[in-house]
């Protein structure tokens, strides 16, 4: 099984998380929006699979590149 | 019967070089599932239009003559979809493909052929690179690759590259030189082999880490599209050409509208949130305003902020560059930048008009941006703009803040401006400028606060705009597609039958 991180793409902080761990998620679902520019950024599944770990809370600062789950696949 | 001998020659040496690499190596592909060079040119041309050139070439060296049906790079012309095009296929049974004095002097009367008279050139890539030993010591320097016509690209017509298995030397270069460049999954394209790079660097190197689908089509950008068969790349080959001319100087292709094209706006008000601190998926939006089914957007995994995409208004073809909200929220980032300086070296060289639909709050800002030369990419983008002569369209869908307005056509960078009601052109949103510009956060001063966000937001509206003749209306966005309609004919360059000056024509496209 292989684990794929999901990143952010843009600096801004948590506002939502939808996903919970042990999920099972489909490509280009939204798994969390990070609000970053007076906008909700949704972050996208990369790969379908399971949520294996959230590495954020809500609220949280999160920088570009960071991960913010992983998905095992 | 007469000339009996002789013809029977002819046969002879036909059938040794339709038989390629030999019968080992050529049901040695077929076992692994993979299509030969010949039944790749099939599938790419129209039936029974491939006219070949240099059937019976062969290594140059005594050797090696006998091993080197073709010289392991096969070329001619034919036709896709009735118009003429000139082909290069790599067949990796004879010696990897690899270059030497004789395939570079057929790959070089394609080029000249395909020049003059006015056709693609077609680049079907799997190569090992430069051959052994024609590369070899001073006498390989003399007599291959040191032509500098072999890389001086000027655009005169299109030129696609496919990428359908290991491709290293001449397939990588002439995938880097193409207007569009389509990937097999599971090819490999790099300067250098994973073996030969590790063993350069004594490092373990994984070939898909180092020039795989996924690294080029998300990473390096130098990939359009990502597919999983050969048949698929040759398909995505002939849909590609049919938006562009033959050459650089005529119109493209007109095709029928298809039915169900009209009618569709309604469903703009439907796919754009009211609320603007909600994003959406700017293709959806596109899908509605060009004709159906015509749209191909390129680089779709790269530099997502903005979406570049070929499609067909009222029949002809035309070039999308439109703010994609769902990714990064718009902002424009330098990947973003290269991928649009692409494509606008794209249109400009080959007649194609471009409409711009904007939604972008600025320029991604921040260290990475500016380590990878931000101002300078978005600069290249302004000066590539200013020289672009096809007719240019922009609509301001909703935000177009900062510098990045003039980017996306604002100003008198686009032949017509036009508003959508929800356009919004202040210089940052609003509530960051009241924190940024002034210090102020609403926390600790909310009065002062919602007074200079009150005093950033006004006459940001696309009516003041519109007062002031910046933009030359205001849409209901519902009539988009109508409105491009009838702007992309008014400025149908009659006087050149829609022929641009290709000011760009010799831009690099990969920075």
């Amino acid at each position: 099984m292989a684990q794929t991180d999901v990143l952010s793409e843009i600096n801004g902080s948590i506002w939502k998380i939808l996903v919970k761990e042990g999920d099972s998620i489909s490509e280009d679902e939204t798994l969390v929006v990070v609000e970053s520019m007076k906008m909700e950024i949704p972050v996208l599944a990369p790969v379908s699979g399971m949520v294996g770990k959230i590495l954020v809370a809500e609220g949280q600062p999160v920088a570009e590149g960071e991960a913010i789950a992983y998905i095992n696949h | 019967m007469t000339f009996e001998k002789m013809l029977e020659e002819l046969e002879r040496m036909k059938t040794k070089a339709l038989g390629m690499g030999g019968p080992e190596k050529v049901a040695r592909r077929k076992a692994e599932n993979n299509l030969n060079a010949r039944e790749r040119l099939d599938l790419l041309l129209d039936a029974g239009s491939f006219v070949e050139s240099g059937m019976f070439a062969t290594s140059h060296r005594p050797e090696m003559r006998d091993r080197t049906p073709g010289d392991a790079k096969l070329a001619g012309f034919g036709n896709i979809e009735g118009r003429s095009v000139a082909v290069v296929a790599n067949d990796f049974t004879v010696l990897g493909a690899s270059s030497s004095v004789v395939n570079g002097k057929k790959i070089r009367h394609m080029r000249e052929v395909a020049s003059k008279s006015g056709m693609p050139l077609i680049f079907l890539g799997e190569s090992a690179g430069a051959r052994m030993p024609d590369r070899m010591g001073a006498e390989g320097r003399a007599i291959l690759a040191q032509d500098p016509y072999e890389y001086r690209r000027l655009r005169e017509s299109p030129w696609v590259s496919a990428l359908l298995g290991a491709c290293y030397g001449s397939s990588t270069w002439y995938a880097c030189l193409s207007d569009f460049v389509v990937m097999r999954r599971g090819a490999i394209m790099a300067v250098a082999s994973g073996r030969v790079t590790s063993m350069a660097i004594r490092q373990e190197i994984d070939s898909e880490e180092l020039g795989g689908w996924k690294m080029h089509s998300e990473v390096s950008g130098l990939v359009d599209a990502v597919v999983d068969t050969d048949e698929e790349a040759l398909a995505m080959v002939r849909k590609w050409l049919c938006y562009l001319p033959s050459h650089q100087n005529e119109a493209p292709p007109v095709h029928p509208v298809p039915a169900g094209s009209e009618g569709r706006g309604g469903r703009i008000l439907d796919l754009m949130p009211e609320n603007t601190s909600k994003v959406y998926d700017v293709r959806k939006i596109v899908e509605t305003i060009v004709d159906l089914g015509s749209m191909m957007e390129l680089k779709p995994r790269f530099g997502r902020s903005i979406c570049t995409a070929l499609a067909r208004i009222d029949g002809g073809s035309v070039g999308i560059v439109a703010s994609n909200p769902l990714f990064k929220g718009g902002a424009i980032d330098v990947d973003a930048c290269n991928k649009v300086i692409a494509f606008l070296v794209l249109c400009d060289s080959f007649n194609i008009p471009l409409v711009f639909l904007v939604d972008q709050p600025g320029f991604l800002v921040g260290v990475d941006g500016e380590r990878r030369a931000a101002p300078g990419h978005i600069m290249n983008w302004m000066n590539a703009l200013a020289l672009v002569t096809v007719p240019k369209l922009s609509v301001i869908m909703r935000k177009s803040y900062g510098q990045a307005y003039l980017n996306m056509g604002g100003g008198r960078n686009s032949d017509e401006v036009i508003c959508w009601p929800t356009a919004d052109l202040g210089f940052m949103a609003p509530q960051v400028g009241a924190n940024v510009l002034f210090g102020v956060k609403e926390e600790e001063d909310p009065e002062k606060y919602h007074k200079l966000v009150d005093e950033l937001s006004r006459d940001t509206s696309g009516w003041r705009l519109a007062s002031l003749y910046e933009a030359q209306d205001v849409i209901d966005p519902r009539d988009t597609r109508d409105v491009l309609t009838q702007l992309l004919r008014v400025h149908r360059k009659r006087m050149g039958s829609g022929v641009g000056k290709h000011l760009l024509a010799n831009w690099p496209t990969t920075f």
